[in-house]
């Protein structure tokens, strides 16, 4: 099992360019999909055959807020314009989703919303989602992002031989 | 019009989040979409529209009236300059 | 594997509030569309009454009736400690963006206290499979062996946030959606709540006072989420995810053993052509196909969890129900879609679902007593 995490207050452009750099979607995406990108960058970097497609990883994302830091974005832009660019990462899923695209994982990719951060609960989830008899990996996030600023986060990549 | 071109490519560059990019690196005669251009997307195709509501008053129908209307940098300013009401 | 069935079921929807209702109105082809004004640009939908409802949400009002409703039709005492909730929506409050209701979290901890349910409730928000991301969750929880009942209640009430997004992406019709149909033009948006309460072997277990037959439940067989790996807002054009979810599905049944598909058919052009790439790569052409979105509109964080409970009430009394909407062939390759009631005597379908973020879900049913 590999563990990462993003310090709240570290410069997020500056991951990018040390972790991928190859990738200008990036910078479209909300702050809660940044986060999600990189920390799934930072687990997986160096493994062998990146982007060949494959169905056998989840990607399971927890949080508290869900995507409201980017609701509160969306909701702006609707007093006047309302910006389709923001309305499409209104979703708490989006980081999944962004995570699967860049990585070419095209098994589950699911978000979760939590009353709190509970350890024992998120495993508790994970080893269920390990039920799907075709997932052998797992990409495993707390993501919270109450405000751009302002965020917490803790990834773990998992083999199901790690948890059974 | 000259001008207009470059307007509209500060505007864009800034819209769609395309990082690092200066209006000197997009061509006037380039196309926006596709590998060989800026490689927009279907979502950026929406935003644009909205970027010629909100700084032209101009109102397109519809994504695929945008992707005429957003073949290069050129064709935009040229309906722009014909469109705009603000 | 443990067995999981659905032991009740509750919906409020704007053409009524009992699954049997729902299920006459549907056949009737009833529906409750109308124009709404907008900001400013006006909308077409199908919404619920608000009525004198004075409280502080009306979204956890719903939530509330629809879960109630399941509880009381399975007969069951859910305040135990093996009772778990799962709750299904996409932007719940999202109306009280300044406040803490805002939280679908808050939401669920405040179901949960409202229904006695002890246990932490987990909310699923996948974009527009959620109703049917949170059933597959209800069945792992059961099948973990932490659990032997789940709640699991979807629901979502529309507003200015979520239509101006539909608008800016240019997605609504003005129109009654036509799913599958050659001249679709975009989706309706839809209001609605609903709940299954999910059990395993419910004959056995001392919490269960129910006296009904395993043969005449349904049963959750299986089901996955599978993600398109290709982009977040346009669905794949092969149909990746809906195609492996499928797969999945189709372990446990063959397509000859199906009823129908229940698909999500949007009536967006993107999404009910990928939808028909998906089905017929799966080998399922000749199974019919409909789609309730004529009937709710696309009632979002509910739609999985509607969309199946009048399923099962159609596949129940040999019937498959039609598109509404529908009339001419819009995809290619063809789908085995009608806008007429067929008859069937089979005993089994699937729910199929997609959503922005590239989720795709499919979930089988089959009645009770199956193989």
């Amino acid at each position: 099992m590999k563990q990462a995490s993003i310090l709240c207050g570290a410069s997020l452009t500056d991951l990018y360019r040390q972790w991928a750099g190859d990738y200008p979607k990036f910078f479209k995406m909300d702050t809660l999909s940044k986060l999600g990108f990189l920390l799934a960058e930072m687990l997986v970097h160096d493994e062998p055959e990146r982007f060949t497609f494959r169905e056998d990883r989840a990607v399971l994302v927890f949080s508290r807020e869900g995507c409201v830091a980017n609701d509160r974005n969306y909701a702006r832009s609707m007093q006047d314009f309302p910006s389709p660019a923001l309305f499409v990462y209104t979703l708490p899923n989006i980081v999944s989703g962004e995570i699967s695209i860049r990585n070419k994982w095209g098994g589950e990719s699911s978000a979760f919303v939590l009353e709190s951060y509970d350890e024992a609960q998120i495993w508790e989830i994970v080893r269920q989602a390990f039920q799907d008899s075709r997932t052998k990996s797992a990409f495993v996030a707390w993501i919270d992002c109450p405000a751009d600023e302002n965020y917490v986060t803790n990834a773990w990549l998992v083999d199901k031989t790690d948890l059974f | 019009m000259e001008n207009l071109i470059d307007e509209l490519k500060l505007k864009v560059i800034d819209a769609l989040n395309l990082d690092g990019m200066t209006a000197a690196d997009i061509e006037d005669d380039a196309p926006l979409f596709g590998d060989a251009g800026l490689g927009l997307d279907s979502i950026d195709v929406l935003e644009l529209i909205v970027l010629l509501e909100k700084n032209y008053g101009i109102r397109l129908a519809s994504p695929a009236e945008g992707k005429e209307v957003f073949k290069s940098m050129a064709v935009m300013a040229a309906y722009v300059a014909g469109h705009r009401t603000k | 594997m443990t067995k999981v069935y659905c032991l009740g079921c509750g919906v409020v929807t704007p053409v009524g509030n009992t699954p049997a209702g729902v299920y006459e109105a549907v056949r009737k082809g009833k529906s409750a569309f109308r124009m709404y004004e907008g900001w400013p640009e006006p909308y077409y939908a199908s919404l619920l009454e608000r009525g004198d409802f004075e409280e502080a949400s009306f979204f956890d009002h719903i939530l509330l009736q629809a879960s109630r409703a399941a509880v009381a039709d399975a007969g069951i005492d859910i305040t135990g400690p093996r009772v778990g909730l799962v709750l299904s929506s996409i932007k719940g409050n999202v109306e009280k963006i300044d406040s803490e209701d805002v939280s679908l979290a808050v939401s669920a901890s405040r179901l949960a206290r409202a229904l006695g349910v002890m246990t932490a409730p987990i909310v699923v928000s996948n974009a527009c499979i959620s109703g049917l991301a949170a059933l597959l969750q209800g069945i792992r929880m059961i099948r973990s062996g932490a659990y032997d009942h789940v709640l699991v209640a979807g629901a979502e009430v529309q507003s200015r946030f979520i239509v101006t997004g539909f608008q800016s992406l240019k997605a609504l019709s003005l129109n009654p959606c036509t799913p599958f149909d050659a001249g679709r033009d975009g989706l309706n948006l839809g209001e609605a709540a609903a709940a299954m309460l999910l059990s395993s072997c419910p004959f056995e277990a001392s919490s269960c006072h129910s006296e009904r037959s395993e043969e005449s439940l349904w049963e959750l067989v299986d089901g996955a989420v599978r993600n398109d790996a290709n982009h977040i807002s346009g669905p794949s054009r092969m149909g990746e995810g809906s195609y492996n979810a499928l797969r999945v599905v189709l372990d446990s049944v063959k397509p000859e053993e199906l009823a129908f598909v229940n698909v999500h058919g949007t009536a967006t052009r993107y999404n009910d052509q990928m939808e028909a790439i998906a089905l017929n790569r799966a080998g399922m052409q000749e199974v019919p196909v409909n789609a309730l979105k004529g009937t709710f509109g696309h009632t979002m964080g509910a739609a999985g969890i509607l969309e199946s409970i009048v399923s099962m009430q159609a596949c129940d009394t040999g019937v498959v129900l039609p598109t509404k909407g529908f009339s001419t062939m819009g995809v290619e390759p063809a789908v085995s879609v009608s806008a007429r009631e067929r008859k069937t005597d089979k005993k089994a379908f699937v729910k199929l679902l997609s959503g922005f973020g590239g989720v795709n879900g499919a979930l089988l049913f089959r009645k009770g007593g199956g193989r």
